[in-house]
């Protein structure tokens, strides 16, 4: 059930169909916690990006993603769920709070983390927002999820979609990943030596510690 | 109705489980500890041989102050205990322990992404506790928790991948189902590097930097009293029976025995978490505590080199023998 | 080192494995008392018989910890016409053991074998003052001074005893001489009755050490 789908039925009204289907959890069940956990994960994407608070900024950052977890579960695409739990929720903000607790995370306000940047933050955001919505609604319109069969959102399926239609895509993104992995090795090589001319015998060890100091004081100055 | 029902008692006997078992785990690192140090452990709490010592400490936590540090940040602090402990009770849901629909929490498609995901929220209570305490000790804590799972997570992710590709399966009844005794020897190496990354995971001695309590007091813990203190410890320990759970399924073969599958199951399930549990408490006593430095080299120059020697090793086996 | 990698690992795992399987160390003190080696120093006690006041304790103590009261007396003279004589009578021994270090050295200069250690050590005190203990007490804990530990197999023969024996010897070689006389026995008879004061086991009740101070 695509988010169009969610929004046409909410829109012809839920109650009828709730008497229609009487069921331990309904269709209509289904489409009210949709909706509900929706709003949630667009407050709490709000929040994250309005609070003034770094850390708070990041926590409100995993309810945001963990509501987007619970939609993907309501949409029957299990495996995309708790994939974005593991990548999202379990690295990526552990990693974000990792960065942020070894440079700077006060307990309080922080004023001047907030950029002049607002009005063109917003304009973009809005941008992009509606070009999901509009591309999204316009290419899932009549597209129904088919309850009765085979879950269309299991690991079975996914993999053999990602896999067999969408190889080449799935290996341009490796590619492009690897390149973006290469590319922030090599940059934080370059600091260091563009820094400490001197240093150019040092060992493989000592060099990821430097590159890390490095990535320290770069994320200090910012 | 009786869906209601059932799921009523699943979730009722999922939860009395995740009630009992850490405290089983805790009672028994008190007195093997004890034992492996020459000692008796505790002998009072209920009458014999202390029995009741944790329900003891349980009543001890209750009535404890429940302090929260003035420059601590107080909602997030007051948060992280439950954030800490909620995914273990999640974990637990899926593990079956015996054959069938009948013996597990709730089938799931994704059952071992659902359990490394979840596993990985966990320390985000460790991160908000760490951060909200406002003492550098506890921040550094934190910190240590954070390279740790980052460096842990993915010689885990890789081993667990072993399994599922070895059953061609990601759910953890389908790797039951399909397990056959070769396996043991064929996934021993992903099986100890999965066991190992797991304590690691959960800060279990002797990969206990982040509460190392000669360095850093108690880490991210180090701030809190009474009952919320109650809860981290209970998670550790929660995440023990999971961690012990989650190796006997995917590695040891579950309910599967030499005998007595069909009705005893469960009680191979039990037998081998146990056992495992045991060697957790085991590695506690023997090993010191490994330096920072040690503890992250050991992940990225052993334990994620061996991660994919195993999924090679099980392609190739997959590939040319099956 | 190590021949194969991981033997160490292995080594210590095998370690807390014999460990846990052998009987544990810890003593169960409450319930059960210690098995306390001989010559313990719990506390002091006082054989007062033994005592005669001679202060030699108190003033050797390095911390002042031992008080003595006592008083003169005169006693009539033994045989009729003779001089009286005097004697010190105790009126009071305390020792306080708030101040007491445990050190032995009064019971080292006692010439008269008056003090002794006893292995009782359960004496604790709610107050400090509490802690300053009468001869009544001293006493109580008299009883509970176990027998000396036996003398090593080769050592020396205790010296009050070749005395008391070489003296029996003369005395039977007297006899031997003159078999007829009964003044010798009479003799020897006081001899033996003066090797006594040695024996600090002598005054010892029955009952076993250490349970008369809980009791």
């Amino acid at each position: 059930m695509s988010t169009a789908a969610t929004a046409g039925a909410l829109a012809a009204g839920t109650a009828h169909r709730a008497a229609e289907s009487p069921g331990f959890l309904s269709p209509t069940g289904v489409e009210i916690t949709f909706l509900l956990v929706g709003l949630v994960t667009l407050g709490a994407a709000v929040v994250t990006v309005t609070t003034r608070q770094l850390v708070h900024a990041a926590l409100w950052l995993v309810v945001a993603l963990g509501g987007l977890a619970v939609e993907y579960l309501l949409l029957t695409a299990e495996f995309i769920a708790w994939v974005q739990v593991l990548i999202y929720v379990g690295s990526v903000v552990v990693l974000l709070l990792f960065g942020l607790m070894l440079t700077r995370a006060p307990i309080g306000r922080s004023p001047d983390a907030d950029s002049g940047n607002r009005p063109v933050a917003l304009a973009v955001a809005v941008a992009a927002a509606a070009a999901l919505v509009w591309v999204v609604t316009d290419a899932f319109r009549t597209t129904w999820i088919d309850l009765d069969g085979a879950p269309s959102g299991t690991t079975e399926v996914t993999g053999a979609a990602l896999f067999q239609h969408w190889v080449l895509p799935f290996e341009a993104l490796s590619v492009l990943l690897l390149a973006a992995l290469v590319g922030a090795i090599v940059l934080s090589r370059k600091a260091k030596n563009g820094s400490e001319p001197d240093t150019t015998n040092a060992g493989p060890s000592d060099a990821a510690a430097r590159a890390t100091g490095t990535r320290r004081d770069q994320e200090g100055d910012r | 109705m009786t869906d209601v029902l059932d799921v009523a008692l699943r979730l009722l006997v999922v939860f009395v489980v995740f009630l009992t078992f850490p405290l089983l785990v805790g009672q028994t690192e008190h007195k093997v500890m004890a034992h492996m140090q020459g000692r008796l452990g505790p002998m009072y709490a209920g009458g014999f041989h202390g029995w009741a010592q944790l329900i003891a400490d349980g009543v001890k936590f209750a009535q404890k102050e429940d302090v929260v540090p003035a420059g601590a940040d107080r909602r997030i602090f007051q948060l992280a205990p439950a954030v800490a402990l909620l995914p273990y009770l999640l974990v637990l849901l899926a593990i079956p322990i015996g054959p069938g629909e009948g013996a597990v929490g709730q089938v799931l498609d994704a059952g071992v992404f659902f359990v490394l995901a979840v596993m990985g929220v966990g320390v985000l209570g460790s991160l908000m506790a760490g951060w909200a305490s406002a003492n550098k000790f506890s921040l550094l804590g934190g910190l240590r928790t954070a390279a740790q799972l980052l460096a842990y997570e993915l010689p885990m992710l890789l081993t667990a991948a072993s399994v599922a590709m070895a059953a061609g399966t990601v759910s953890l009844v389908g790797i039951l189902d399909a397990f056959e005794w070769w396996w043991l020897p064929w996934q021993i190496t992903g099986a100890l590097v999965f066991f190992v990354a797991g304590l690691a995971e959960l800060q279990r001695p002797p990969f206990d930097m982040p509460v190392a309590d000669s360095e850093i007091i108690f880490g991210a813990y180090t701030e809190y009293t009474g009952l919320r203190f109650a809860l981290f410890l209970l998670a550790e320990y929660a995440g023990i029976v999971v961690l012990c759970g989650l190796t006997t399924v995917l590695f040891l073969g579950g309910w599967h025995g030499p005998w007595g599958a069909d009705g005893l199951g469960w009680v191979w399930t039990l037998l081998k978490t146990a056992v495992l549990a045991f060697v957790v408490i085991w590695l506690r006593v023997s090993y010191p505590r490994l330096r920072e430095d040690q503890l992250q080299k050991f992940a990225w120059t052993l334990l994620v080199p061996l991660a994919l020697a195993q999924i090679a090793l099980t392609g190739v086996v997959k590939v040319v023998f099956l | 080192m190590a021949p194969i990698p991981g033997s160490g690992l292995a080594k210590g795992l095998a370690v807390t494995l014999r460990t846990m399987t052998r009987k544990s160390v810890t003593a169960q003190y409450p319930d059960t008392q210690p098995e306390l080696p001989p010559r313990s120093r719990g506390v002091i006690g006082l054989f007062e018989e033994n005592c005669t006041v001679c202060m030699l304790c108190a003033r050797e103590c390095p911390d002042w910890c031992i008080y003595i009261d006592s008083h003169k007396e005169t006693v009539p003279p033994a045989a009729p016409g003779g001089r009286e004589r005097s004697r010190n009578v105790l009126d009071r021994f305390a020792i306080d053991f708030s101040l007491c270090m445990y050190c032995g050295i009064c019971i080292e200069v006692c010439p008269f074998d008056a003090l002794f250690w006893s292995p009782e050590f359960e004496y604790a005190e709610t107050d400090i003052r509490d802690l300053t203990h009468e001869r009544d007490k001293l006493r109580e804990w008299m009883w509970t001074v176990p027998a000396p530990p036996a003398l090593d197999a080769g050592a020396e023969e205790p010296k009050e005893v070749a005395a008391a024996r070489k003296t029996a010897d003369k005395l039977a070689a007297a006899q031997a001489a003159e078999p007829e006389r009964t003044a010798g026995t009479e003799q020897a008879a006081g001899t033996q009755r003066a090797g006594e004061p040695g024996q600090p086991g002598t005054p010892r009740q029955p009952g076993t050490p250490g349970q008369e101070g809980r009791a």
